[in-house]
């Protein structure tokens, strides 16, 4: 007795030094990927933040009626094409009356986005009594004025290495002088699609281009997986052919995402000849990649449920299709629909196997079905990433943070419902 | 002359090839409440499950013998063990309501079967199988309350209520007392004593004292094989086989 407890006193010590190293262990690992995730963030959001901004330049605007009609006719189509550039200019050089020089009129000229141009038509289409009257508006700068604007360091670089010279700084600092310029609400960035110019993207385009997507992933994936997992766990025999399906689909999970972008390529490309880039090929390849996600949730959560429910239906003399639609489905259906988020989540975050069959096109505009061209949130962050011009840097962050909040969400909901529905036996 | 309501003939059962049964023949009176005895694993639950063909759902296993429900035999290919299961009911060890209110669970089956025309009917048969299975008075203020929410006892007898909502003519009982206390246990055996009027009940029970208050007629079952089979008097005060005796004095089991 006494000598059993000298020795498990000994050991004890021993015992429970390991315990704490685990601990510590433990400890540090939680630290280390805390910190990774505060640094990713933190960086994304310092950079991000700035692209929900964009710079605006207060000018007084005077609407002549010899450039938008000169001969009076008030017609729509005559208003529109007239030379509205020439306007913007114009109302840019009354600041500088000094500006004689062609090449620098020019270079005025470009602080303004290409873009004001249409913000003025539409005042003009909307009152046409603004003709030669003078209006007071603020209107988009150009991504280079705004870059400068989110990053004054900049103005202290040696002339050859900052985006603007010395008489472009000059002018900038006049306008900041004269409170004429300032930071407002980027608004592109949540209605347009992509652009050449940064201050004219948007996120709007690849968001309704990636909703589109996933909207077809759903429709597709969700019924065949779920009707795959039943089978296979409730209806089906047991036997080889069984098994070897089984072990496919577990292989198919680990597949690597851009085979079947290129499994798209070669099928609905080339032999069914569906529209290329567009949302319903996309969604069609990552509803294979989804897939096997969902018959495994499907299937772990069928198992859970507990087998004296179906044998209470069998009992009473259901057959076993009414046993499984009746009972098992519904009762299993929290975890399914867990599994299809994480299984959607993951496709929103894929962007290999949709640049196989050309969703990583410039597209400008919207789209507006599943069968238009269309882009998506990360093939949009990876066109940014991949431009020269400066002011996309902001919009990738930006663009980052739209991806992760959209994904963040959908894991929220997908933990409520596991919480909210889940059944105490 | 009491009549039976179902004869097994020579009924051996196998779990791939493990024997679980062998050549079990045995006459169960109509009417009447018979109880199935014996240690654990002597094949008494899975005699029980033969004769709703519960066991058809289980892999690997496979029957011979016949069994005859009014001298009709119900392994024909003929007869859908859903029809056979809508004659012959089942009331299992574990209480095992389905997660929906009180009144969905005894209206499951009448549902799927199609036996009533109108709501009001449904209702009607719902409130007279609680009425039947002694649970109506305890409940009826919260009927569409989940099923999971009742205590242990009134658990198995909406249980029992679900199982006689269909009007089967025999009820297989599979040790339901078990996982209750002694209480609700013997609000469940008066339950099956009034049963008995109307339908046949057999029932699989460990406890002897169970089997004597509640049966007309045992079957002992040890090993697969059965090994006595007669009214609960006799088998309980003076039985013929030596491990009978063993069984119910404690020597084995």
């Amino acid at each position: 007795m006494t000598k059993n407890f000298e020795k498990i006193n000994d050991s004890l010590i021993k015992r429970q030094r390991s315990e704490k190293n685990f601990k510590l262990f433990g400890l540090i690992g939680i630290i280390c990927a805390v910190s990774f995730l505060i640094i990713i963030l933190t960086s994304i959001i310092i950079e991000g933040k700035k692209a929900f901004v964009s710079t605006y330049i207060k000018l007084e605007v005077f609407f002549d009626s010899k450039i938008i009609d000169p001969d009076n006719t008030k017609e729509d189509s005559v208003i529109k094409s007239a030379n509205f550039n020439e306007i913007i200019t114009k109302s840019i050089l009354e600041n500088f009356p000094e500006v004689t020089d062609r090449k620098e009129k020019i270079k005025l000229s470009t602080f303004i986005s290409s873009s004001a141009e249409d913000e003025l038509i539409k005042l003009i289409m909307l009152d046409k009594a603004l003709i030669d009257q003078k209006k007071e508006l603020w209107l988009l700068a150009s991504s280079t004025i705004d870059v400068i604007h989110k990053n004054p360091d900049m103005l202290n670089f040696p002339e050859d290495e900052r985006l603007i010279d010395d008489k472009e700084s000059k002018w900038f600092q006049w306008f900041l002088s004269e409170e004429k310029i300032k930071f407002s609400t980027n608004k592109n960035f949540f209605s347009n699609a992509d652009s050449t110019e940064p201050e004219q993207a948007g996120i709007w385009g690849a968001f309704v281009g990636s909703f589109l997507t996933l909207f077809v992933t759903l429709i597709l994936s969700f019924p065949i997986a779920v009707a795959a997992g039943a089978f296979l766990e409730e209806l089906a025999p047991k036997n080889k052919f069984t098994d070897f399906i089984e072990v496919n689909i577990n292989n198919l999970a680990a597949v690597p995402s851009i085979i079947f972008g290129l499994l798209g390529l070669a099928i609905f490309l080339n032999v069914m000849h569906l529209p290329r880039s567009a949302p319903i090929v996309g969604g069609m390849v990552l509803a294979l990649m989804t897939l096997p996600t969902i018959i495994i949730a499907t299937r772990a959560s069928l198992r859970a449920v507990p087998p004296s429910i179906r044998e209470a239906a069998i009992g009473l003399g259901a057959t076993k299709f009414q046993t499984v639609t009746h009972h098992v489905l519904p009762l299993s259906m929290p975890g399914i629909s867990t599994g299809t988020i994480i299984g959607m989540s993951q496709a929103l975050g894929e962007s290999a196997p949709l640049l196989m069959i050309g969703m990583v096109a410039f597209i400008v505009d919207s789209p507006g079905s599943i069968f238009d061209s269309a882009t998506v949130l990360p093939v949009q962050i990876y066109l940014w990433k991949s431009t020269a011009a400066r002011g996309f840097v902001e919009l990738t962050a930006a663009g980052v943070m739209v991806l992760l909040s959209f994904l963040v969400l959908m894991n929220t909901i997908a933990v409520y419902i596991r919480y909210k529905f889940e059944k105490k036996w | 002359m009491q009549k039976n309501k179902i004869e097994a003939k020579k009924v051996s059962v196998f779990y791939n090839d493990k024997k679980a049964l062998n050549e079990i023949t045995l006459s169960i009176p109509e009417k009447k409440v018979t109880s199935l005895i014996g240690p654990s694993g002597c094949g008494k639950s899975t005699f029980l499950r033969c004769i709703n063909r519960m066991n058809d759902t289980i892999e690997g296993c496979s029957m011979t013998g016949r069994i005859l429900i009014d001298d009709k035999d119900i392994n024909e290919k003929s007869l859908d063990p859903v029809l056979l299961r809508a004659r012959v009911g089942m009331v299992f060890q574990k209480p095992n309501p389905f997660p929906k209110s009180i009144f969905e669970n005894v209206a499951y089956g009448p549902k799927i079967h199609g036996l009533t025309q109108s709501s009001d009917e449904l209702n009607e048969l719902v409130e007279e199988s609680l009425k039947k299975a002694g649970l109506f008075s305890e409940i009826k203020d919260r009927i569409h309350e989940p099923g999971t929410s009742l205590s242990g006892g009134q658990q198995q007898r909406l249980c029992i209520a679900r199982a006689i909502s269909i009007s089967p003519e025999i009820i297989l009982m599979d040790e339901p007392c078990s996982a209750l206390d002694p209480i609700a246990t013997a609000k469940i055996e008066e339950l099956i004593d009034e049963l008995a009027n109307n339908f046949t009940i057999v029932i699989v029970t460990h406890s002897m004292q169970q089997a004597a208050r509640v049966s007309k007629q045992t079957a002992f079952f040890h090993m697969g094989n059965l090994i006595e089979v007669g009214k609960t008097e006799s088998i309980f005060s003076n039985p013929s086989e030596k491990k009978t005796q063993d069984y119910i004095t404690g020597k084995i089991g």
